[in-house]
Formats: structure tokens, sequence, C-alpha cells
């Protein structure tokens, strides 16, 4: 693959990121479902790294989390390096231990979107913020709505994979 | 680039933790403004955010004028009647500011003034986060504002406070927010306490308020102002209403919940405290 053929490839992921983008800082978010919006900026990485691999998904989660610390309010930077490690495991997962299909990124979306709520939780009971009941009512139907967009990121990405992915422009 | 990233991969996680450090460091060291880094990129993202906030605006505008047009229809003929009613107190009070103003030269006393400057912003984008209650708002540190200023709607009532000022923009914690403190005060009673966020309310669109004296006859309905104590913010900023008092797990300690006035949903154009001057 040229160099010309991978900025093509990642210019087409980078337009597939912008919709998923502007739903979750935009458009969701006027949209909530019994008070709870989902997070969709995790998904698109796991989406990324499951199809395509482990340092590919390091780079995409790497830019994901720039863009998710930078644009959002209330960044303190940790998310760059989790969305790293995330794409990075997901992509090792994916390649040896399950397979890339859809199904395993269900499974490594709910792993991702639970450790990240998982943080969320031992941060506020760490400054006593709440108690941990209080603190799963908002994280459990996040997790759960947010897994209900999972068809929706995966299918953008598929597309994108099927038309530039891999080595398909080589 | 898969070569590369194949080769380079750890790298990759290498940077990654040092640009995380690097934001981490820069926000904290920046205090209430934005980083640089986040400065740019809300700078870089403005146009979408602005184009995509009239859009939605609009079509909330249209959803609302198709779908709720006929309680929009009462609620113009209760505003109607509200507004013959409050025009006949402002005549009454007209009469009783002159006799209060003639009094006051009698006896010598202070002019009581509420003095404000203000600034009108746009919201551009509301919190994407189930973990925060956030509004972002058109305007930043060249219009003036900072953080700590509070932020209010055309009528008077609290918003928020500014949490973070970028140069074009500006991020405030809504009242429900779990970083909200603030001192409250009931206008019944005159009871003090601390109003405050909480993760479940916050989902409910509610606040607490906290620390209530023992003595304190709370009733459902009950109005809740910002008490302006310790002068960091004003006093006499509306909140809400209080829905029900309840004691905490220890049942030691009772706290109100309080029923924000402000429809955060529906709100496009706030105004900034960026100054205040109160002789009470």
């Amino acid at each position: 693959m040229t160099t010309r053929d991978q900025i093509h490839k990642w210019f087409f992921y980078a337009l597939g990121l912008f919709p998923v983008w502007v739903l979750d800082a935009y458009v969701l978010n006027r949209l909530p479902v019994f008070g709870i919006i989902p997070m969709l900026l995790p998904l698109a990485v796991v989406s990324v790294a499951v199809l395509e691999g482990a340092y590919a998904g390091a780079g995409f989660g790497l830019a994901v989390g720039l863009l998710w610390e930078l644009s959002y309010p209330g960044g303190f930077g940790g998310l760059v390096f989790g969305m790293t490690l995330a794409g990075m495991a997901v992509g090792a997962v994916t390649q040896y231990a399950l397979s890339q299909t859809f199904v395993s990124c269900l499974l490594c979306s709910a792993a991702v979107l639970g450790v990240l709520d998982g943080l969320q939780i031992l941060r506020a009971l760490f400054i006593q913020m709440d108690t941990l009941d209080v603190l799963l009512q908002v994280a459990v139907p996040e997790v759960l709505l947010s897994l209900c967009w999972t068809p929706v990121v995966y299918l953008i990405f598929r597309l994108i994979h099927r038309r530039v992915g891999g080595t398909r422009l080589a | 680039m898969k070569d590369f990233l194949r080769r380079n991969g750890i790298w990759l996680l290498i940077i990654a933790l040092l640009l995380s450090i690097l934001i981490g460091v820069s926000s904290a060291l920046m205090g209430g403004n934005a980083d640089p880094f986040s400065n740019l990129v809300t700078t870089v993202t403005a146009p979408v955010r602005n184009g995509v906030a009239a859009v939605g605006d609009f079509f909330q505008g249209v959803s609302r004028y198709v779908f709720r047009y006929g309680e929009m229809e009462e609620q113009i003929a209760a505003l109607e009647e509200e507004n013959a009613r409050l025009k006949e107190q402002i005549r009454e009070g007209e009469e009783a500011l002159q006799e209060n103003e003639q009094l006051r030269e009698l006896l010598d006393l202070r002019e009581k003034r509420r003095d404000f400057v203000f600034e009108s912003a746009k919201i551009t984008t509301r919190s994407a986060s189930n973990w925060q209650s956030t509004l972002t708002l058109s305007k930043g540190e060249e219009s003036g504002i900072q953080a700590g200023n509070c932020v209010v709607t055309s009528s008077g009532v609290l918003v928020g406070v500014v949490s973070e000022v970028g140069s074009h923009s500006a991020t405030v914690s809504t009242v429900i927010d779990t970083s909200m403190e603030m001192g409250g005060i009931i206008t019944r009673t005159n009871s003090a306490g601390v109003l405050e966020g909480d993760f479940a309310l916050m989902q409910e669109g509610k606040l607490r308020l906290s620390y209530l004296p023992d003595e304190a006859q709370l009733v459902a309905g009950d109005e809740v102002l910002t008490s302006g104590r310790g002068d960091v913010y004003p006093s006499g900023l509306v909140v809400g209403q209080v829905e029900g008092v309840f004691s905490d797990a220890s049942g030691m300690n009772r706290y109100a919940v309080v029923i924000p006035e402000v429809e955060l949903d529906t709100l496009v154009e706030v105004f900034v405290i960026k100054d205040f001057d109160i002789v009470e």
C-alpha cells in the first residue's frame, strides 16, 4: 500500500467518524432516553480496531481520544491514553483470540464501555461524591443504551472497510 | 502506515501517554481557562457547533409548533392574563416606589440597589455525558467572561456557573451538575442551606438544598434563591422550588430536593453576569 493509499484510507475513516462525532456531541444529547445519552466515540474506536487490527486501532484510538479530550468540556488528558490502549487491546484480542466480526465488536464494546464507566465510578467513589448504587444507576443504563448504537457505528465503519480497509487499495 | 504502526505500535502508546500528561498538566495549570489545545479545537469546530445548534434549534421550534400548538395557545392566554395583572402591579408599584424614596430621604437611609453587567450568549452545545451537566456558550474570554461568573435566563433565573473559559467559548456547569455548590435561601422562612448537585437527582433534572437548619419548616413549593453569602455569587437569583424534604441515610441531616426553575432542554440564549454590585 502506498502512502497515498494510506492517506486515502484514513481520510475515509475520518469521514466515517464525522457523523458519529456530530451525533454524539450535538444531536443525541438533545434526545436523552429516560435522561440518559449514549457514548458513541468508544464504539467507533472498537469498530475500527476490530476491522483493522491492533496497531491501526491504536492509531485511530489516539485520534479519537484527542478529539474527545479537546472538543468536549471537562477533559483532563486520560482519554487520549485510554482510547489508544483500548484500540490496541481490542485489535489484538479480535486478531488473536476472537474473530473480526460484529459479535466480537459487541463484546469488546461492552468491555470498553464497562471499563470507562467503571473508572468513572471509582473516581466518584474515591472523592465520595455518591454511593455505589446511585452511580450504577447512571452507568448501567449508559452502557446498555450505548450498546444499542453498536450496529449503526459498526455498519458505518464496515462499509468503509469494505471499500478501502485492510490492503484493498494496494 | 500500517507497517509504520506495526513497527512502532508501542510508540503510539508512549505518544498517547505523553499527550495525556501534556493535556492534563496544561489544563491543571490554566485553572478556569481552557488549555491552548482545547481552545484551538473549540475554535476550529465552532462552525460545526454553531451550524448544528442552529439546525437543532430550528427543528426544536418546528416540533414545538407542530406538536405543542395547543399548549402554546394556552400559554399565550395565560401570559396575556398575567401581563394585565403585572401592568396593574407596576402602576401600584410606581406609587409605592415614590413613597419609598420620599421616606428614605426623610430617614436618610442608603438606597438598595442591584447592578449587574450582563453579556448575552447563545447556547451552542449541551453536555454529551451522563456524568456532568454542562452547556457551551458562544462567547468567552474575548467578551470578558470569566470562570465563576453566574449565568441566568432573560427572567433572572439561575442557569449555572461558568466553569471553563476559552477565547471564543465558555463552559457552564448547570445548577444540577454535581460540581454545583452555592449558598441557597428559602424566601418564605429565610432558612439558608447549600445548593448541591447529586448524580441521582441530576438524571431527573433536580438538585438538593443540604445542611438545612433543624428548625427550618419547609413545604413543597417554597421558592429557593441564591443567598449570596461570601459575595462570590450574587444574591436573589431564582433557583427553583422545593419539591420535598428528606433525611439522609444516617437520619441525622435533612435536605430538600429542589426543582430548578430553568428549563435546560429548551434554553437558547442566556446572560452571563460579568460583574455585580448589590447594596442591601
